[in-house]
């Protein structure tokens, strides 16, 4: 049961916003711990430990990943990204902006999991039916908003970002 | 008033391009980041407009700049003059180039003498800010001359910290990508750039790579803005506990008990302690050898029980900590706690609330018995009432069940108990109330406890159950030396400890009705299940009493309630606490006499509900406003009721299974503390406070701090509201601490973040105080400005948020009041200078003590009121509910913020429906917890939540100062209006709906097992 005895640490590079980064991980490290703790990017949260929340999605070579669901060493080789990588030079991004807008946080400790689910959805689905939103959020857990305005402010930054 | 300023500075640029610029006023004016606009007089004077100011305190001066001298290609002197704040002042400038190694060195003079009697007293502040503004011009000039820019055409750069200041503050913040002006540097560290692994070569990688890159550069039109919260939580940049990691942290894992209810017969930590990382372990014979057990709110014989923050000699729910294992890091924390090896003799688990009624196994030996509280509650003539009925309907049993809200952010501490005996928790605990709890435990002053939070995510009650896993890192934290210990818990553990909320049940209830089916009298008994620990309770057991008739106008009510302790997690206050089952179970009295009388539900709701407000409930409540009869007739309206009653005939020929329910619930908000004597009389509580701090800064800003712990609910916005209305001033210019700190926000022991109070209790507090400052500018600005007070305003002037003369354009702006009580002290009469511009107040909502004998008084200030209704359809095979419509109307008085309202009742809706069909923390036998992850336990995601439609009303509550009622909680409304709903679907197959919570399987049990009717109805 003793693992941190005899563990054999894993180089590994990924790159996270743009950046490379470059360490040595314990091969049980989670991809999540290795985001929040190793990198000190806390914006990926998290909140359960069956994968069911989805407070901890990022976007893992363009997919929306549960990042507790995959080890660091998984990651080896990757192109990441998370909440903290969605501003431009101090502009919000349109869904980040539309969250806001909408109130579609209230605590606030899902958004960074929803932003990113939210963001593979219009990558691949620019414009979204409220059942499709309901489809790819499935996955999120928020205990605040009833969903309620996370679809309106989903539906919000679709079509901001169409009529731009 | 004089200034004197010099300096120099490098630009690696030729001398003459340097000159050339700076002997040119139409180039040389823009580059001051103040700069507005100007006009040029001729080729060596302007008229120029700038802003000037510090923080939100901005104010446009008038300039009028001369170039005195230009000796090319090494000396420039600016003169200028002009108006600010009622004065005037003279600057001039100089600068002297000099040519080394192809740089330009540039040594600058400068000096300004500043004239008037505002500016002599405001003026301390200004030398500074002065010197700032230089900086930021010797930095614009250089960005001016770098290599690459474009020297011949220098303009202000569009989005420089001037022009977002300015969006910002008229509201007109723009979305447009700004890369054409963001600096290189910039640029280069934000951009994303997904440069395909060259290993992979997979065309699907790369496509979803450049789908997510195009998205990611997506601009968009402008929206409206959010919340002062809203801008770090979207970035990524909220605080939460688990974020939170100081030097030299440790980490504490728990070793908690496989067994509902089983003696420690031995524990052995040597094997955990010898792992290298691990640090020290504690045991609970160690806790209760140095802490004391925690404070019992409940008399005799419940105030025996000893509660420690480790389990001691016992465990007595599956999930009770026994071993605290401390290390350096979590992992090797986790992994020493699997070591540790405990041996325990297993005891007879008690399990149902019924087994604890009957002491066969007492949980706790020193109470002697299961049950911790009874008492009857008893108002009006019951028998007599009885005696006359028309009707009788008799209901053996109904049962509120146990689930939580389960905020997404478990329960989380970092303790730190220094060698100083200073002890800090940086924590997501919700209310003062935990300070005393641990100080006592850990024999320490509360003044040596610094309580924080920061950003809660989401916390709906449970999270007041976090003080002994405080109090346990606070002791790690000593025993390892002094250093912060960090514990948070996991879902797994939250599952199996966290507070959830309790569970009820009720026996044995009469109705009484005369002819028209109007509820004259109740009796009924009502036992709480409380798990393990009582901790915050039996305080549920009165709790439930601020809505004792709930929405009806019954007058006689005797309820024998009582609540006994059983082998399961301790519960916790859960949104809607206490007073959401009692509604319940009124609700479904009322939806079950109507089914068996043949009176529609919507009709014997009428008939019943209270029509006159303020309306003195039988206990001495005083519900404040409100009117059922038009948020019935809305939500009907709405919903189509008679449509759905059409459709649901019709549905039934088809054999499909349809109902439509109505749940009228309160949420009664702002606690009277004193209702805890009628628990306890010797308990020292009542009444409520809740203190804020407003304060015009230093430099004339605006702060606040409130004494409450937002998770959520825009705190932070709805101060800044009420602040910027009493100043008449924009909410960006208001700024409020987030979080609580025992050390900054002034506080009371009652103060936090529950019970629907934040509204009245919060926004009255920050009310109170922005009063009076209000009051202490109007002195100070009368005085200034040689006027009367009461020919003042406040507002927004041409220099920044002012106190002026009315119609007159004399003014004092709050940079300069701040300064004449921050900095210049002698320039203020005697009497002025008490004047501190930072003041306190607290508010305490009008209570009076209770008659504790009687059970009697006003135990809350305010009613919000909710009704929904809820069409659902029930799969004939599958069991499984669907919701077909769903409408809900709310009245909480006077609404602050519409946004915020209608989010949280958004939010108590989606708990009320995930309880009603879905969430329920279930054990077996033997105690063991069923629902022990989010997987099992299933809350409601977005694919199981309909879609909403809202309305709401608003009676303002005649007692707040603001019309407004607290109205986070909701009434549980969902969970009456579900059962109602399926009450109504399914009465006609002689189910009748006991349970809160309504499961496929549930409903399968029901509708194909057939069992006892519970009900009976006798009619004379
Ligand atoms: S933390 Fe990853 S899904 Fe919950
Ligand atoms: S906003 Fe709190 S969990 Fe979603």
């Amino acid at each position: 049961m003793n693992m941190s005895e005899s563990t054999q640490l894993v180089p590994i590079t990924v790159s996270v916003n743009g950046k490379t980064c470059q360490r040595q991980v314990e091969p049980r490290l989670l991809l999540v711990e290795f985001i929040r703790e190793t990198l000190g990017l806390t914006g990926t949260h998290i909140g359960c430990d069956t994968s069911f929340c989805g407070a901890c999605t990022v976007i893992v070579d363009g997919d929306a990943v549960k990042s507790c669901t995959m080890l660091a060493v998984q990651a080896d080789g990757s192109e990441i990204l998370t909440v903290e990588g969605l501003e431009r030079d101090g502009v919000l991004h349109p869904l980040q902006q539309a969250f806001s807008s909408n109130h579609g946080l209230q605590c606030g400790y899902c958004t960074p999991g929803m932003l990113m689910s939210s963001l593979a959805l219009l990558a691949d689905n620019p414009n979204p039916t409220r059942k499709d939103i309901r489809k790819q959020l499935a996955g999120n857990i928020c205990r605040c908003t009833g969903y309620q305005n996370i679809i309106k402010s989903i539906e919000a930054a679709a079509s901001a970002m169409q009529e731009d | 008033m004089e200034m004197k300023f010099d300096g120099e500075f490098n630009i690696n640029q030729p001398r003459d391009k340097v000159f050339e610029i700076l002997r040119d006023p139409e180039k040389f004016a823009p580059l001051l980041p103040t700069f507005h606009s100007m006009e040029m007089k001729d080729s060596n004077r302007a008229n120029l407009k700038v802003k000037v100011g510090i923080g939100s305190i901005i104010a446009t001066a008038t300039t009028e700049l001369i170039l005195e001298e230009a000796l090319a290609p090494s000396r420039i002197r600016y003169t200028g003059q002009g108006k600010v704040m009622q004065g005037a002042y003279q600057m001039s400038s100089t600068f002297e180039l000099d040519e080394i190694d192809g740089e330009t060195r540039v040594r600058w003079q400068g000096r300004t003498v500043l004239a008037g009697k505002l500016l002599s007293i405001a003026g301390g502040g200004l030398r500074s800010y002065a010197e700032k503004e230089i900086n930021r011009v010797i930095t614009s000039l250089q960005a001016a001359l770098a290599p690459g820019a474009q020297t011949a055409e220098i303009r202000v750069p569009e989005e420089n910290w001037f022009m977002r200041l300015l969006h910002f503050l008229t509201g007109t913040h723009k979305q447009e990508a700004t890369d054409s002006q963001a600096s290189p540097a910039t640029a280069a560290d934000t951009t994303m750039t997904y440069a395909p692994h060259p290993a992979d070569t997979l065309q699907s990688r790369k496509d979803s790579i450049h789908k997510i890159n195009r998205i990611l550069d997506a601009g968009c039109n402008a929206m409206k803005p959010g919340r002062k919260e809203d801008k770090r939580l979207v970035t990524g940049q909220g605080l939460y506990v688990d974020d939170y990691l100081p030097a030299g942290a440790l980490h504490m894992v728990l070793v908690r008990s496989p067994y509902a209810h089983a003696r420690i017969l031995d524990i052995d930590v040597s094997r955990a302690e010898s792992l290298p990382g691990v640090i020290c372990t504690i045991t609970g014979k160690e806790i209760a050898e140095h802490t004391t057990p925690f404070t019992q709110i409940g008399p005799e014989p419940s105030a025996r029980i000893q509660d420690f923050c480790l389990a001691v000699n016992k465990v007595r729910y599956q999930g009770d900590p026994v071993v605290a294992v401390i290390a350096e890091s979590r992992h090797i924390a986790t992994d020493a706690a699997q070591l540790v090896e405990v041996n325990y003799d297993i005891l007879p688990a008690v399990v149902s609330c019924e087994d604890a009624q009957t002491d066969t196994t007492v949980i706790h030996e020193e109470a002697g018995t299961n049950r911790t509280w009874q008492g009857v509650y008893e108002y009006g003539d019951v028998d007599q009432a009885f005696a006359g009925a028309a009707h009788i309907v008799r209901i053996d049993h109904l049962k509120f069940h146990r689930f939580s809200s389960t905020a997404l952010e478990c329960n989380a501490v970092v303790a730190t108990w220094d060698r100083r005996d200073q002890i800090d928790f940086f924590c997501n605990t919700i209310m003062t109330v935990p300070i005393a709890m641990i100080a006592p435990a850990l024999d320490v002053r509360t003044d040596q406890i610094r309580l924080r939070t920061h950003d809660i995510g989401g916390a709906f009650g449970n999270k007041i159950g976090n003080y002994p896993y405080m109090t346990l890192a606070a002791f790690a934290s000593r025993k390892a030396g002094g250093a912060p210990v960090k514990w948070v818990e996991t879902r797994s553990e939250y599952m199996q400890a966290g507070g959830h909320g309790g569970e009820r049940n009720y026996y044995d209830t009469e109705v009484a009705l005369d002819k028209d089916g109007v509820i004259t009298a109740i009796r009924s008994r009502h036992v709480d299940d409380c798990g393990a620990y009582p901790r915050y309770e039996p305080l549920g057991c009165v709790i439930w009493s601020q809505v004792l008739p709930a929405a009806y106008k019954l007058r006689n009510v005797r309820i024998d309630f009582s609540q006994v302790v059983t082998n399961k997690g301790p519960c916790a206050p859960n949104r809607g606490y206490s007073r959401l089952p009692h509604m319940w179970f009124m609700e479904r009295v009322i939806d079950i006499c109507g089914h068996e009388l043949g009176i529609p539900a919507d009709e014997i709701r009428l008939r019943n509900y209270i029509r006159d407000f303020p309306y003195t409930t039988p206990n001495g409540c005083v519900y404040d406003s409100g009117d059922f009869v038009a948020m019935l007739n809305r939500a009907r309206d709405i919903i189509g009721w008679d449509d759905w009653k059409q459709k649901q005939q019709q549905a039934r020929t088809e054999g499909r299974i349809i109902g439509i329910g109505i749940g009228t619930t309160l949420d009664s908000g702002t606690n009277n503390f004193a209702q805890s004597q009628i628990i306890n009389p010797f308990l020292p509580f009542s009444s409520n406070s809740v203190v804020s701090t407003v304060k015009l800064d230093l430099d004339g800003s605006i702060s606040a701090s409130v004494s409450t712990f937002p998770q959520g609910q825009g705190h932070e916005t709805t101060t800044a509201q009420v602040i910027a209305e009493e100043l008449g001033v924009d909410t960006d210019m208001v700024h409020v601490k987030t979080g609580f700190d025992s050390e900054r926000n002034s506080h009371s022991g009652t103060c936090g973040t529950y019970a629907s109070q934040f509204a009245v209790t919060g926004l009255s507090a920050v009310h109170g105080a922005v009063v009076k400052l209000r009051n202490e500018m109007k002195k100070l600005a009368a005085y200034a400005l040689e006027a009367n007070e009461n020919d003042l305003e406040f507002g927004m002037g041409e220099q920044g948020p002012e106190v002026r003369v009315i119609g007159t354009g004399r003014g004092v702006n709050y940079w300069a009041l701040a300064n004449m009580v921050n900095y210049n002290k002698a320039s203020l009469p005697e009497e002025l200078r008490e004047i501190s511009l930072n003041v306190r107040h607290t508010y305490v909502p009008p209570f009076e003590a209770p008659d504790v004998e009687k059970k009697y008084g006003n135990l809350t200030l305010t009613y919000a009121m909710q009704l929904h209704i809820a069409a659902v359809e029930v799969d004939p095979q599958t069991f499984k509910t669907r919701i077909l419509d769903y409408v809900i109307v709310d009245d909480c008085g006077k609404v602050i913020n519409p946004m915020i309202v209608e989010g949280q009742v958004h939010g108590g809706t989606a708990h009320g429906l995930g309880a009603a069909l879905l969430e329920i923390m279930p054990f077996d036998k033997d105690g063991n917890v069923l629902a022990g992850s989010f997987t099992d336990y299933a809350p409601i995601t977005i694919n199981n939540m309909p879609d909403l439609k809202c309305s709401n009303m608003q009676t303002p509550s005649p007692f707040t100062y603001n019309g407004a009622k607290g109205m986070g909680e909701g009434g549980g409304a969902p969970l009456h209006a579900i059962s109602a709903a399926l009450q109504d679907a399914l009465y006609d197959q002689g189910v009748i709906i006991q349970h809160s919570h309504n499961s496929p399987m549930a409903l399968h049990d029901f509708i194909r097992e057939g069992r006892q009717r519970p009900v009976t109805t006798e009619s004379r």
